[in-house]
């Protein structure tokens, strides 16, 4: 069953009066519980499409649905429910709300979604649990390392147990153990969970360890494969759980 | 909700300093006004004691018409239907005494002065008017010894424009019942000098009983002044007093009523007052403003990713919108505390105005100012400031609500 489908989808941006075409004619369809990648180089629009995937920007042409619900006729609102209801998303810059603690953020989400107090707390505190966070959940993110930071994010994305989850090059801030880590724990919450996880990224541990990689160039499909997971077993919570380097700048008792 | 607050609160303290500005500038602001406003409640509170404690009463029962035309046609003999509701008054009066009015001449050797000659009882009237306490000094001699005595007691200031001092006599003339003017000599017992211009400019003191003798007035009076041992009974005891009194010739008056110019300047000047704070606030608006569109340009990127993982553009609103109100509330809170502290010593301790008698003279309060913070003031500084950091909020949070998450998350 696919969960989302683009379909003829065109972004063009203006710039100084030059019409930049970051997507032109992309076509694709992701099914549920799907572990993908989209690869590429800087400016192949897979962020775009990655954005446009998420609501977060509208497309030139073409139409893409999510979970069943076509974008294009969304309103505003409509489609800040869709991102706080129907999909995760993990940033580059991990980007969690800074004066908040570990579990406030992850329970910032299940607030907007109006989850009673108790509950809000019980399942933020299981899924930083689950994440390998249990001991640091009232820590500010200024307190915690980049590898740490990004872990509170993914469990921010899947606390509301969305459809899919949207990461923007989670691994680019990261060191190649940690970003593996992170990939392992990702593939675990992808199986156990049956989230749909769809990623941007330029790095060759997450095309490795993609299920299905889609290649963008310059905008257009240049190849779409289905990969056998390598390393899809390596994603043990006992490697997730102590496999991050701690941030050099970080004394710890 | 929790969360809700909690992100409000601690941007708050994102950057210290710069909240710590604001909210310094909402107190201090809070605290001027709650001053300014304390002395000038001072002022007018002092000079309606005052007027109360010397001249008016809290309640009067008068003649209909005698406040126009101070004759001994509007005077009346007191029933016994009064004299009994006076009585039952009991524990809430601290007493009631009977007046004479009327206009006279008082003539030395030197000089002449015309003046309300006021008949008074000694004896009742030291539970009413405090004028006793405005005769000190070596020289000031004492207030009339009884209701009949041939004594008369009267300010510095005539005194001196009579050049008369204690043992003196000077001659009083008044009408008398047959509009004959009528002179007698009496010896001054006396010298006051109270905080009131107009009291002590035109107003002499005589023995009740003496003055109806001269006049003939038999056991005729002005008026009874009640002293209460609360002014806001005033109403209440009007009430009272008013049902027991059959005379459709007598009126019943409070303080308020014999005084409405002090009661309408108080509002008055409280209104321009409260205006003027508004108008002062508002600068306070440009500083929050300034502070909130600092914040929010600050926290750009991080505003985009609230939005971009579903918080809603009213929320982003709300949450500014709370900052601001938290920065007022915080100053005005700051503010009463300073400004009960500061009020409080000040209202025991006084702020002498001597150095500018002439003007607080005017109003009848006194030289020295007891300042007073009213609940009314709190209340109304509340508002200010609610108003003014909504309205210094309404462009930073519409703005904030209004950044498209996409621009912001991709801003570096």
């Amino acid at each position: 069953m696919e969960i989302i489908e683009v379909r003829d989808v065109i972004k063009n941006y203006e710039n100084n009066g030059l019409t930049v075409a970051a997507v032109q004619g992309v076509t694709m369809r992701i099914r549920q519980g799907e572990f993908s990648a989209i690869a590429g180089p800087s400016g192949s629009g897979k962020t775009t499409l990655l954005n446009l995937i998420g609501g977060l920007d509208r497309p030139s042409s073409g139409s893409i649905t999510v979970g069943g619900s076509e974008l294009s006729g969304m309103t505003p609102k409509e489609l800040a429910d869709l991102r706080l209801r129907r999909i995760g998303f993990v940033f580059q810059a991990y980007n969690l709300i800074p004066v908040l603690t570990a579990r406030e953020n992850v329970e910032y989400i299940l607030l907007l979604q109006g989850v009673e107090r108790e509950e809000r707390e019980r399942r933020s505190a299981a899924i930083l649990n689950e994440v390998g966070l249990g001991n640091e959940i009232d820590r500010l993110p200024k307190e915690m390392s980049g590898g740490q930071q990004q872990r509170v994010a993914v469990a921010r994305a899947i606390v509301s147990e969305p459809s899919i989850v949207l990461a923007d090059e989670p691994t680019a801030n990261l060191d190649q153990k940690t970003g593996e880590a992170l990939i392992d724990l990702m593939h675990r919450l992808n199986r156990e969970k049956k989230i749909t996880f769809l990623f941007s990224t330029h790095d060759k541990m997450v095309m490795e360890r993609a299920e299905r990689l889609v290649r963008l160039t310059d905008g257009k499909i240049s190849q779409d494969r289905a990969e056998k997971p390598k390393g899809g077993t390596k994603s043990k919570s006992a490697s997730v759980r102590v496999g991050f380097k701690p941030h050099p700048n970080r004394s710890r008792n | 909700m929790k969360i809700f607050l909690l992100i409000c609160w601690r941007n708050l303290w994102r950057h210290r300093r710069r909240s710590l500005i604001v909210i310094s500038s909402v107190a201090i602001g809070i605290f001027a006004m709650m001053l300014s406003m304390g002395i000038l409640n001072g002022v007018y509170y002092q000079a309606i004691d005052n007027n109360i404690n010397i001249a008016l009463g809290h309640v009067s029962v008068q003649a209909k018409g005698f406040r126009d035309s101070m004759t001994l046609r509007n005077s009346f003999v007191p029933d016994e239907t009064l004299n009994r509701a006076l009585a039952a008054l009991g524990g809430k009066s601290k007493g009631y005494a009977p007046r004479l009015k009327m206009q006279g001449m008082l003539n030395s050797s030197e000089s002449s002065k015309g003046v309300i000659i006021v008949g008074v009882d000694p004896a009742r009237e030291r539970n009413v008017s405090h004028i006793r306490s405005y005769i000190s000094g070596p020289d000031s001699g004492t207030f009339l010894p009884d209701a009949e005595s041939n004594h008369i007691c009267i300010s510095r200031d005539v005194a001196e424009k009579l050049d008369v001092v204690p043992g003196d006599s000077i001659v009083v003339m008044v009408q008398d019942k047959n509009d004959e003017m009528v002179g007698v000599g009496m010896t001054v017992s006396g010298l006051f000098q109270t905080p009131i211009d107009s009291i002590n400019q035109f107003t002499a003191f005589v023995g009740i009983r003496r003055l109806q003798e001269m006049i003939g007035a038999g056991d005729s009076i002005s008026e009874i002044n009640i002293a209460l041992k609360n002014r806001d009974r005033a109403d209440e005891t009007k009430a009272v007093i008013a049902k027991a009194v059959r005379d459709p010739s007598l009126a019943v008056l409070t303080w308020k009523e014999m005084a409405p110019y002090l009661v309408s300047s108080i509002m008055v000047v409280d209104a321009m007052m409260y205006v003027s704070f508004g108008i002062i606030f508002i600068t306070i608006v440009f500083s929050i403003a300034n502070t909130l569109i600092m914040a929010i340009m600050e926290r750009f990127h991080e505003i985009g990713v609230m939005k971009a993982i579903g918080t809603r553009p009213s929320w982003i609103f709300s949450m500014i919108l709370f900052e601001s109100v938290n920065l007022g509330m915080i100053g005005l809170v700051a503010g009463i505390v300073i400004s009960w502290i500061v009020i409080g010593i000040l209202s025991k301790v006084g702020i002498n105005f001597s150095f500018h008698f002439e003007a607080v003279r005017a109003f009848g309060s006194g030289a020295v100012i007891y300042p007073i913070m009213r609940w009314t003031d709190v209340a109304a500084g509340g508002v200010i400031v609610m108003l003014t950091t909504v309205m210094a909020a309404l462009y930073p949070a519409r703005k904030g609500a209004r950044i498209e998450a996409l621009e912001a998350i991709t801003f570096i």
